[in-house]
């Protein structure tokens, strides 16, 4: 009897589909994702069933249980800004330009003015295990106007409303449209399980840089019927 | 391409043929990247971005000012928050038989008190919106009107809720309770920031110990 003999084959795939597939989605998270900025703590805020986007443009600050606060301002040349107004304020030692650009782009800070120009000249991964006691502030009735949070919040107002100015000229002189919608606005991200009392502490000291409206992050939870 | 290869078997007689070159690339290292690439992006993009809830805080006014007015509270509703995520809620001013009573976050024990006191302003917006559905696409004139009752309807609304809370109530607690009124449609609602007055202390003292 003849052996049957399976006929030998190679089990090639043609995997230029997927290949095709495999790109086009890369190419598509590539350019839809914006990187997170590393946090100097980890909050989980509360969730809601709001539907408000955050605005595109905030002066974030950020409160966790402890009390801790940090600020940070989307906008990088404003808030490079600001920290040259703080420095002047406190009568820190001066940063050069080029340090308070690079101090501007580290993304959130808990820190003292004082502490501003150590942290720059700190490397990228000293800087994640340095432990920041977060922006001072006074609850105290009389020094509410005195504290570096009040601060924050009264020079970024001021710096928000001069950057709304200049870019609305600029969009005038072009003959372009101006994106209103760029406009810092405030938004407070506090963990869950902070006290209320310090979230008020906060907002009271903010209160007095007048300002009013306040964006509360919350995560999304779904709507009742 | 993911064709079988035949031959080998019978046709022996045929002609040989020079065998023809593969021009096929192994692409396996390839699709190894673009997968790899693919599961980083996925990984560290941030997709959705986080929503808001608005608040609002009034311009701070001076008490003692003669043109500051306190409001007139006719259909009052007081709301306290305090420890282990408890919620007390009581009508009206507080006086020594006042009854405070006991709900909860979930969807039968705030909303549903919310719910059975602001339900005018809620009926009266149910039919708003429905009047708002009928309105051809463009009639902006019409849709202004309907918006505009909107708008004196939440004005007029006398259910005006006081929200105070003691210094062991969290943000959370504050958050789901606007939550709540985002829900129910309240229009007037104020956030207390004074501490518990000391009657309503004592009382809420002996419902926590109870």
């Amino acid at each position: 009897m003849p052996k049957i003999k399976m006929p030998r084959s190679t089990p090639a795939l043609d995997m230029t589909p997927m290949v095709d597939l495999a790109f086009l989605l890369v190419t598509f998270f590539m350019l839809t994702s914006s990187f997170r900025a590393p946090e100097p703590v980890i909050l989980d805020p509360p969730s809601s069933t709001t539907e408000l986007q955050i605005p595109k443009q905030v002066f974030l600050i950020m409160i966790d249980e402890e009390g801790r606060t940090f600020v940070d301002i989307t906008n990088n040349a404003v808030k490079a800004k600001v920290v040259k107004q703080m420095l002047n304020q406190f009568k820190a030692p001066g940063m050069t330009e080029e340090d308070m650009k690079k101090f501007a782009g580290v993304g959130p800070v808990g820190l003292s003015v004082r502490e501003f120009q150590g942290f720059v000249d700190m490397e990228a991964g000293e800087r994640n295990g340095y432990t920041q006691k977060g922006v001072p502030y006074d609850t105290a009735a009389s020094k509410l106007k005195n504290s570096e949070l009040y601060y924050w919040a009264y020079f970024t107002k001021i710096e928000a409303h001069n950057d709304y100015k200049q870019r609305e000229e600029e969009a005038k002189l072009r003959n372009m449209e101006f994106d209103k919608s760029n406009y810092i606005q405030v938004a407070v991200k506090a963990a869950s399980n902070a006290k209320y009392n310090t979230v008020q502490h906060v907002i009271q000291v903010l209160r007095e840089a007048r300002i009013k409206e306040f964006q509360m992050i919350t995560g999304l939870e779904s709507a009742p019927e | 391409m993911a064709e079988i290869q035949q031959g080998g078997g019978g046709n022996d007689g045929g002609k040989k043929r020079a065998k023809k070159q593969s021009t096929r690339v192994d692409m396996t290292p390839l699709v190894d990247l673009a997968f790899l690439l693919l599961t980083f992006f996925v990984l560290t993009s941030t997709f959705s971005k986080p929503k808001v809830l608005r608040m609002i805080f009034p311009e701070k006014l001076d008490k003692n000012d003669p043109l500051v007015k306190q409001p007139e509270v006719k259909n009052g509703l007081t709301i306290i928050l305090t420890a282990n995520n408890r919620i007390f809620h009581y009508s009206g001013g507080l006086k020594n038989e006042t009854q405070i009573e006991e709900t909860d976050y979930t969807k039968n024990g705030l909303r549903k008190v919310l719910i059975e006191r602001n339900r005018p302003l809620i009926e009266e917006l149910k039919l708003l919106q429905e009047e708002m559905s009928k309105i051809p696409e463009g009639d902006t004139a019409k849709k202004n009107a309907v918006e505009r009752k909107v708008k004196e309807a939440t004005n007029k609304s006398n259910l005006v809720i006081l929200v105070k809370h003691d210094k062991d109530a969290t943000y959370e607690n504050i958050i789901d309770v606007m939550d709540e009124f985002l829900i129910t449609q309240v229009a007037k609602y104020f956030i207390v920031e004074e501490d518990l007055a000391p009657l309503e202390k004592k009382k809420i003292d002996e419902k926590l110990k109870s």
